[in-house]
């Protein structure tokens, strides 16, 4: 890693969030990925046989693939400089008051106990790889509905876990998830039993808070048919100097009649490198939504994506993206259209300032047999200097009869005329620009819960402090 | 056979040296460049497999083609391209395969080193002529190349339209086609450029249309694709002057197995330029077609206004329409907007007509016409205008 280039990381981060925890772990693996590294993560959890063959397997695959040569420039990761198992906290706390007193100081920043005494079901906070804080209401669990970090779900439900594990993204998928395959830990495991609805969010908070650590958590959400659920996922992490990789898997499985919306706010340090395969696999007449904002990171690559499996099956995408001095947004999302009479939406919105860089991209497959599907697309980005770069790179292929598709983008600055009005007003123009990026955003924020829609307009406006007028 | 130093020796003769010389240094960069791979992005969606290159090497025309003209304005130049090149070297030699460059890929390559045809239209600053000029190209047989290559030169404030016409005569076999352009508007001029392809049915067809836009000047690109089994044709404009505006429409009706592929570029490389882009589609039967588009702001390029469309009407259930349009911004003082759709025809459209008492094939058939007439409205010139309308009209049928 010696001639890794040095990375601007925004060295005002610890002021803005001041995340900022001395490290202290019960367990750290060493740096690096072979197979012995491996079958140590999977004996310290405990796991079944078919779970440490199967992490191996995956390390071959990882191994075998190549680095995708699209997409963001990633050959400055360097794997073998990487933590790829932390424990931060020996045992599962019940309550708030039970966590370490650090990490709960660092949860403090991030409001999370008042989140969670206003409405939320259950907090499943991740610190560092595990699952340390989950609670669940006792509404939930009377209802059959299974909310667990990943690692309790495969020692408490082994049957349910291993019949849907890996069988939505299998680890040879991509390079990043034949990764996470090998060395996860963590995540959230959810099961919805039929004709359940959740009716208040389920969240979980990841964090990242070791150098060179690598954060692979997994996560599994099964809706049985006709149920509705609601994932939250929010992250956050403080800033250190060398380059941390962040590479989850997360697979979906809506069944019949089923809603599933799965929201995420990614605000990780801006010298992260996230590299995430998100999918889900809708059935007949069910819906996934997926709600997706980048914020933070170096460089991520992410496009969240939804297989429309049987007929009346519908996927939609809506995602933004802020990127900031040195920061890569390649983001997007997939449909495939696998069934006839299946409809998707992709509505992206994406926003650069300061030589950041947004990329929208996205593919709308269509195949054969599924005809009269629809989909529609639309990108708008907003550059706000003139050193800014923006890139729309939609791909279609359409394999089926009758298929109506259509696509959008937009790309502009910030009108002067919308400046010119509000400075008139008697705001100042680092206001105004603000209010225009709230309003540009407005179409994502309205979907989020309140306090998150108040968190990420609290982003903006720590974003667009100093910028460019 | 095949295309190779033989071939070439023979197919040109009596051209001065230094066109020769180019056209060996295309040849070499033909037998060195691939084919193009289906892992090429821009390859990906176009099959070759069946293109037989070496069982066309034989070549219909000779240079030297005199083609009609019409009392042109002194200091005008129309004539064949391989006349040219020795009349008018000083003017061609710095100018000819630089917009569409030999060594792009092999094709490129392939047409740089064999072009048969093709005219040199050269109209002197602040000339304007009223009547369009008219090339028509001609191919007669199959297992033939007719490869014809236009230069256009337009001095300062000049004003002009172009017709290229391609014409199969006569239903042939498969064979080998291009027909490109290369399109140099000088500062202020005004130029209008439409290129009619109807090359016969089983022919392969690649081509490059590419302009180089000076400061405050216009273009109107009218790109018509009616013929050939293949066809690949890449439209690609420069801006390099402020105040430059470059509109490129273009029009394509696939049926029976026809496949279009069509690549286009709005580059803009300096400020206060406009481009407008509209491709149009009907697709029937089981013809496929490709569009992959592309608007390129560079840096320093503010107050940049470009507009790109594709839209597609798939007429049968078998026929599929793919749409990439894609953006690449890296200013932020511009207005970039771009759209694309695929869709069938709008049953309450058809519902609507029908009820009128119009029978169904009249009713789609009315649909499309009315899809097109938007674009039909831009084309630049009214003789352009009558033929394609009178093309479309025939293969509506």
């Amino acid at each position: 890693m010696a001639t890794s280039p040095k990375i601007d990381v925004g060295t005002d981060y610890k002021e803005k969030y001041g995340f900022f925890v001395p490290e202290d772990y019960v367990f750290k693996a060493k740096r690096g990925l072979n197979p012995e590294i491996v079958k140590e993560i999977s004996w310290m959890k405990g796991e079944p046989e078919w779970m440490t063959k199967f992490r191996l397997r995956s390390l071959e695959i990882f191994r075998k693939k190549p680095m995708p040569n699209w997409g963001a420039d990633l050959s400055v990761i360097d794997f073998e400089n990487i933590f790829y198992y932390l424990r931060a906290s020996d045992k599962q706390s019940k309550t708030w008051e039970e966590l370490p007193p650090d990490i709960k100081a660092t949860y403090d920043r991030l409001g999370v106990p008042e989140a969670e005494r206003k409405f939320l079901a259950g907090v499943s906070a991740q610190y560092e790889s595990e699952v340390v804080y989950h609670s669940l209401q006792k509404e939930l669990s009377a209802k059959g509905v299974i909310f667990l970090d990943t690692d309790s779900a495969l020692r408490e439900h082994p049957d349910l876990f291993k019949e849907y594990f890996g069988t939505v993204i299998p680890p040879a998928d991509n390079k990043f998830s034949a990764l996470n395959s090998a060395v996860w830990s963590g995540g959230s495991f959810i099961y919805v039993p039929k004709g359940v609805r959740v009716d208040v969010p389920l969240q979980a908070y990841f964090r990242i808070n070791a150098e060179n650590m690598g954060q692979f958590e997994r996560t599994l959400i099964i809706c049985d048919e006709g149920s509705f659920v609601h994932y939250i996922e929010g992250c956050t992490a403080p800033i250190y100097t060398s380059d941390s990789l962040h590479s989850a898997v997360v697979e979906i499985i809506v069944k019949k009649d089923a809603r599933c919306r799965y929201t995420t706010i990614q605000n990780w340090s801006t010298n992260v490198f996230n590299l995430v395969t998100k999918r889900a696999m809708a059935y007949a007449d069910a819906t996934m939504e997926w709600v997706d904002g980048n914020l933070g990171s170096q460089i991520t690559m992410k496009y969240p994506s939804v297989y429309l499996m049987e007929p009346g099956a519908k996927g939609d995408v809506l995602s933004i993206a802020f990127a900031g001095k040195g920061q890569h947004q390649d983001a997007g999302g997939k449909m495939i259209h696998v069934a006839p009479n299946t409809t998707s939406t992709i509505t992206s919105k994406s926003i650069s300032k300061a030589g950041g860089r947004t990329s929208y991209r996205g593919h709308i497959k269509v195949y054969p047999g599924a005809n009269n599907s629809k989909s529609f697309v639309k990108c708008d980005a907003l550059l706000l200097d003139d050193n800014s770069r923006s890139d729309t790179y939609p791909y279609n292929d359409v394999d089926a009869d009758n298929v109506t598709l259509g696509h959008e983008a937009t790309v502009s600055k910030v009108s002067d005329e919308q400046l010119f009005y509000l400075m008139s007003r008697g705001i100042t123009r680092n206001e105004a620009e603000t209010m225009i990026v709230n309003g540009f955003i407005e179409p994502f924020t309205k979907e989020l819960p309140l306090e998150y829609a108040v968190e990420l307009n609290r982003l903006i406006q720590l974003e667009m402090e100093g910028s460019v007028g | 056979m095949g295309f190779n130093a033989e071939t070439l020796e023979q197919a040109v003769q009596g051209e001065p040296d230094w066109l020769l010389d180019r056209r060996r240094t295309a040849l070499s960069s033909f037998e060195r460049l691939p084919l193009p791979s289906r892992t090429d992005e821009e390859w990906r969606r176009t099959n070759l497999a069946g293109l037989d290159l070496p069982a066309y090497a034989r070549f219909e025309q000779r240079n030297g083609h005199v083609p009609e003209r019409s009392a042109l304005p002194s200091g005008v130049i129309f004539e064949p391209l391989a006349i040219a090149a020795q009349r008018h070297a000083s003017l061609i030699e710095p100018l000819l395969f630089s917009l569409v460059r030999a060594d792009r890929d092999r094709f490129s390559a392939l047409h740089a080193a064999f072009f048969t045809g093709g005219n040199f239209v050269y109209v002197p600053d602040g000339v304007t002529i009223d009547e369009p000029i008219l090339g028509q190209h001609f191919s007669h047989e199959g297992g033939t190349s007719v490869l014809p290559h236009t230069l256009i030169v337009a001095g300062k404030g000049a004003r002009f339209n172009y017709l290229d016409e391609y014409i199969a005569e006569g239903d042939e076999t498969e064979g080998y086609r291009s027909g490109s352009a290369e399109i140099f508007v000088g500062e202020g001029a005004e130029v209008g450029y439409v290129a009619v392809q109807k090359w016969g049915r089983n022919a392969w067809h690649l081509a490059d249309q590419r302009a180089r836009l000076e400061k405050d000047s216009t273009l109107k690109l009218f790109n018509v694709t009616l013929g050939a089994r293949f066809s690949k044709t890449r439209v690609e404009a420069s801006l390099v002057g402020p105040g430059a505006t470059a509109e490129l429409k273009g029009i394509y009706f696939a049926s029976g197995e026809q496949f279009f592929d069509f690549h286009t570029l709005q580059d803009h490389q300096v400020g206060n330029t406009t481009s407008d882009l509209l491709f149009k589609g009907a697709l029937q039967d089981v013809a496929r077609t490709v569009y992959a588009g592309l608007i390129r702001i560079e840096k320093g390029a503010a107050r940049s206004d470009a507009y790109q469309a594709n839209r597609n009407l798939v007429l049968s259930d078998k026929a599929k329409a793919t749409s990439i349009p894609m953006l690449e911004i890296d200013n932020n003082d511009v207005r970039c907007t771009h759209g694309a759709t695929v869709g069938p025809v709008d049953p309450n459209h058809l519902f609507y007509l029908r009820s009128r008492g119009i029978p169904e094939r009249t009713a789609k058939r009315m649909i499309v016409q009315g899809f097109f007439g938007q674009v039909l409205d831009r084309i630049p010139f009214q003789q352009a205008r009558e033929l394609i309308e009178a093309e479309l009209e025939a293969r509506l049928g």
